[in-house]
């Protein structure tokens, strides 16, 4: 590949959006070419100074209360739009603490079925998109990064290919208003999500099944998941233990 | 209050999800506050309306996609009226406001790095804001909202490859406006 058609693909490679055959060529070619890796950190500091430094700006509360107005909206506000994530937490803590294990299985219940409704909605439409992921997995040390780039906390990321639990590769999602990592693997016939959830989003939602898909809360190595998937119970539960194993 | 259906309730709830997104990209187009306010709340009427429209796929993505819609009309209506483009709130008075925001706040960073920061994302605003309409769009969708080239083009029903030139043409338009700016600090030895 030479510098002229490397550099065309340089804003390709760095969205994400080659398929892997040419970005392993575009890969060769940037090992020996500074000039074009030079082009593609220039993309990433325009990236980082976007995310760092462009004017963000969030709708007034006013904004809010008005369209909720339109809604006729007297439902209560769930949690996760709470100025302050850490009362949430505390309030999840302080009813278990009081009510004990029924008042938490309420509150879960209620609490997750948003989040749950949004990470079914996350795997259907990675399954009808193009790839159902942004950065496919050479193995992990290509997804790993990856996230590292855009989330302050990146999760584990292992292969379980010799286990049948191919990685496929990563995505960026949201679960609320919270962006969340998608870690994509394979079994079979089987595509499965498993999203990593942020310390914010308090508990995982509980397992729920709906339209022959399944969500399972997991744990990653440690830190709360939850697993969407159309395997059956014994393949689940195989690969939940292999995730609780990551590190 | 009239009774809404159940598909209007669940776009309703997906709007006011994505409502930050949806407010940061009426903010950008339009350049104040009160414009994209509007311009999400006709967004927002339009789209719980146009509910059973909605055929599946990304949410955020029809959504932002009637916002924009909105925001557009808006300014067509701004260039009838005046014969002009975009009159953005002054950008010296932002920086000014930042500036203040920050110090007010400031006990976790000195007041001196807290003043970068806020004339350097100042700065920053000023040369995105500089850009012209159809370039900011683009790039706020792939750099902040993070959509792949096909989503982009959906949302913006234009063929993919014109999302590529106009990505590729903000992004060399806001380096080399970045590039000078960097240029010219050193010039004046800040």
């Amino acid at each position: 590949m030479d510098c002229k058609a490397a550099r065309d693909l340089v804003p390709l490679y760095f969205d994400g959006e080659l398929d892997r055959a040419t970005a392993r060529e575009l890969e060769t070619h940037l090992d020996d070419c500074a000039e074009c890796r030079d082009a593609l950190v220039a993309l990433d500091a325009l990236r980082r100074a976007l995310r760092e430094d462009a004017p963000r700006y969030a709708a007034t509360g006013e904004l809010r209360e008005r369209l909720q107005a339109e809604l006729g909206d007297r439902r209560p506000r769930p949690l996760r739009r709470m100025q302050r994530p850490w009362l949430a937490l505390a309030a999840s803590a302080a009813l278990a603490f009081v009510a004990g294990g029924g008042a938490v299985l309420l509150w879960q219940q209620r609490a997750g079925t948003p989040i749950a409704h949004d990470l079914f909605e996350s795997h259907w439409r990675a399954l009808a998109a193009a790839s159902p992921v942004d950065v496919i997995s050479t193995d992990r040390h290509t997804v790993k990064p990856w996230f590292a780039g855009k989330l302050a906390d990146a999760p584990f990321v292992q292969d379980f290919a010799e286990q049948g639990f191919a990685l496929v590769g990563g995505r960026l999602d949201y679960a609320g208003s919270e962006r969340v990592a998608v870690l994509v693997y394979r079994h079979g016939q089987h595509l499965i999500d498993v999203f990593v959830l942020p310390a914010s989003a308090g508990a995982a939602p509980a397992a729920t099944l709906r339209e022959g898909y399944a969500l399972d809360p997991v744990s990653l190595g440690g830190r709360p998941a939850a697993m969407v998937s159309d395997m059956d119970a014994t393949e689940r539960a195989r690969f939940g233990a292999l995730l609780a194993a990551a590190r | 209050m009239s009774t809404l259906t159940p598909s209007q309730n669940l776009v309703g709830d997906l709007a006011l999800r994505h409502l930050d997104a949806a407010y940061n990209l009426g903010r950008w187009l339009l350049g104040n506050d009160a414009d994209a306010s509007d311009a999400v709340h006709d967004a927002f009427l339009r789209a719980t309306r146009a509910a059973d429209t909605y055929a599946g796929g990304n949410a955020r993505a029809w959504w932002l996609a009637i916002v924009r819609n909105c925001c557009l009309a808006r300014l067509a209506i701004r260039r009838r009226e005046r014969g002009d483009v975009a009159i953005d709130q002054v950008e010296s008075a932002k920086g000014r406001d930042a500036v203040d925001a920050l110090l007010a706040g400031g006990d976790t960073e000195d007041a001196e790095s807290a003043l970068e920061t806020a004339q350097r994302r100042a700065l920053f605003a000023r040369h995105v804001a500089e850009l012209p309409v159809e370039f900011r769009e683009v790039l706020l969708l792939r750099e902040i909202e993070e959509f792949s080239y096909r989503e982009i083009a959906d949302l913006l029903q234009m063929p993919i490859g014109t999302v590529m030139s106009r990505l590729s043409r903000a992004r060399a338009l806001l380096q080399a406006a970045l590039g000078t700016a960097a240029r010219e600090e050193v010039k004046h030895g800040l």
